[in-house]
């Protein structure tokens, strides 16, 4: 009997530990499943951040709402003076409180959003109502100008221009700030480093001249040249050609953009492209003449004097791939001049 | 909403622009993308078709389309007109022989319908120039104080230092976001 005791009482204490064991398993787990979700719990609120809770914004939102609705109640029998100045001020509550409300339409759901919504209009009504009230409109009349017109009038201007009758714009071609050489026949013209470095040079209206442009002008136009043959320095950046026939030029440059140009020979040499549009019988070669002061020159201008694509013109009249522009030639080789005498 | 949120936020952050700039040929459209994006400009060719950039500036994502402005490809223009929120036109300041061509080009551009919701930044391009005509003198030649269905701003710049280019982009994205991107 006393073994049979002795032993139940194993079986007892063996079943104890082994509940005690079971217990103690679903203890872990339990926390095991507590800290899981603890983790899982600031994961998240490592993603969101205190300001895009929804509780958060209600309570701001609300208290703010308050704020303003006091402002608007204060102004019911006081004097006038004051009663702008309240308005005022919370006409510019309203405003933050909008957009603080549209700032936070992201994390916001919609039927939040929209009572958020709702109760600003219901400010914005009732800061209209009192105002209507306590600061009546003048009598009625028609105003000769509405509202949206009057918004189109005055443009966002940032930089107001202040043109005053000195400043008066002068859009004549001649100028001195400008280096123009325009309207000769017969000339032979000579210029040199002093007169056009650095400088955007323009030549119009030349017939039967010979120009010698020694020096680095920034840029280079030239228009309504007959006849005409021309040779400048290394121009820095764009050549332009407009309106020129029967002519010789030479230039060094950066690119070089060639319109209505018939019967031209063009000594070349350019950096990136040359192009033209809306010519006839324009032959290019590389540019090879030499002057004094070219090398200097080619310095000022910063030109790269080992790459130039004088052979790779694009003709904007001639887009078809892979047969030749017969708007332009290159001039064989037996053909070019090398003689630039003046 | 821990999802939503991130992807709400990447959707906010794409907050994607469209420009189309356009002018006279030798204007300088495409050194001042260029420049604009760091690039070189000293090898910069005449434009035959178009350049297209996407860039990131103030949080925006800059879609520039850059036309070519010769005489034969401005009928091209149209093609760009749709969904374009802001037109960068660039003028050269110092070609004062084409000045007229200019107004013209530009004002038939902002009769155009498809444009007429796009904000006008003229850049008065090449003022390190010498001969270069001020920001004031290209206002008036242009006719820019008659423009009353756009807004405008013109900005005096140079593409080959980079003076300026961005003021006048930034005053281009101000003016787009307030007019795009504010809530209703």
């Amino acid at each position: 009997m006393e073994a049979m005791a002795e032993h139940s009482q194993e079986t007892r204490v063996t079943g104890e530990s082994g509940a005690d064991k079971i217990q103690e398993r679903l203890q872990r787990r339990h926390q095991a499943r507590a800290e899981d979700a603890e983790r899982k719990k600031e994961a998240q609120a490592s993603q969101s951040v205190a300001e895009e809770k929804s509780g958060y914004f209600l309570s701001t939102f609300n208290a703010e709402r308050a704020s303003i609705e006091d402002l608007l109640s204060s102004c019911s029998g006081a004097d006038r003076a004051v009663v702008t100045q309240t308005l005022e001020e919370a006409t510019v509550k309203t405003l933050q409180l909008q957009k603080f409300l549209n700032d936070s339409m992201l994390f916001l759901t919609q039927y939040e959003l929209r009572r958020a919504q709702d109760a600003l209009k219901k400010l914005l009504t009732s800061s209209a109502d009192i105002r209507e009230e306590a600061l009546p409109k003048k009598k009625f009349a028609f105003r000769a100008r509405s509202k949206a017109t009057d918004k189109v009038s005055a443009p966002p201007v940032t930089d107001t221009p202040t043109v005053t009758d000195s400043t008066k714009v002068d859009v004549a071609p001649a100028e001195s700030v400008q280096c123009c050489f325009s309207n000769m026949d017969n000339v032979c013209m000579i210029k040199t480093a002093e007169e056009i470095n650095k400088q955007d040079v323009l030549l119009t209206h030349l017939t039967n001249c010979k120009v010698r442009l020694f020096g680095s002008p920034s840029t280079l136009h030239m228009t309504h040249i007959d006849n005409c043959e021309i040779l400048c320095g290394p121009v820095s950046s764009s050549v332009f050609v407009d309106h020129c026939r029967n002519s010789t030029l030479a230039i060094p440059c950066q690119q070089l953009r060639t319109h209505n140009t018939t019967d031209t020979q063009v000594y070349l040499h350019v950096t990136s492209r040359a192009i033209v549009e809306d010519c006839r019988g324009v032959g290019f070669a590389p540019f090879t003449c030499s002057y004094p002061t070219l090398d200097e020159d080619f310095i000022v201008s910063g030109l790269d004097r080992h790459r130039n694509n004088w052979s790779q013109v694009d003709d904007f009249n001639w887009l078809a791939a892979g047969t030749p522009s017969p708007n332009w030639a290159l001039i064989p080789e037996a053909d070019r001049k090398t003689n630039w005498e003046l | 909403m821990g999802l939503l949120t991130i992807l709400k936020k990447m959707k906010q952050k794409e907050r994607e622009m469209r420009l189309l700039m356009l002018g006279l040929d030798n204007a300088g459209k495409t050194t001042i993308l260029k420049k604009f994006n760091g690039e070189d400009v000293s090898t910069i060719s005449p434009t035959l078709g178009f350049n297209i950039k996407t860039l990131e500036h103030k949080g925006f994502k800059l879609n520039i389309w850059d036309v070519g402005g010769q005489k034969s490809l401005r009928s091209y223009w149209r093609n760009y007109f749709e969904s374009t929120d802001g037109l960068v036109w660039v003028v050269d300041s110092a070609d004062r022989l084409r000045l007229e061509d200019c107004r013209k080009e530009l004002s038939s551009l902002l009769l155009e319908e498809r444009l007429a919701g796009a904000t006008l930044l003229v850049f008065a391009n090449k003022q390190d120039l010498p001969g270069a005509l001020s920001k004031e003198a290209i206002q008036e030649a242009l006719a820019l104080d008659d423009i009353k269905s756009h807004h405008w701003c013109i900005i005096g710049c140079s593409a080959v230092t980079g003076k300026n280019l961005l003021a006048g982009v930034d005053w281009l994205l101000d003016d787009i976001a307030a007019r795009i991107f504010t809530t209703d």
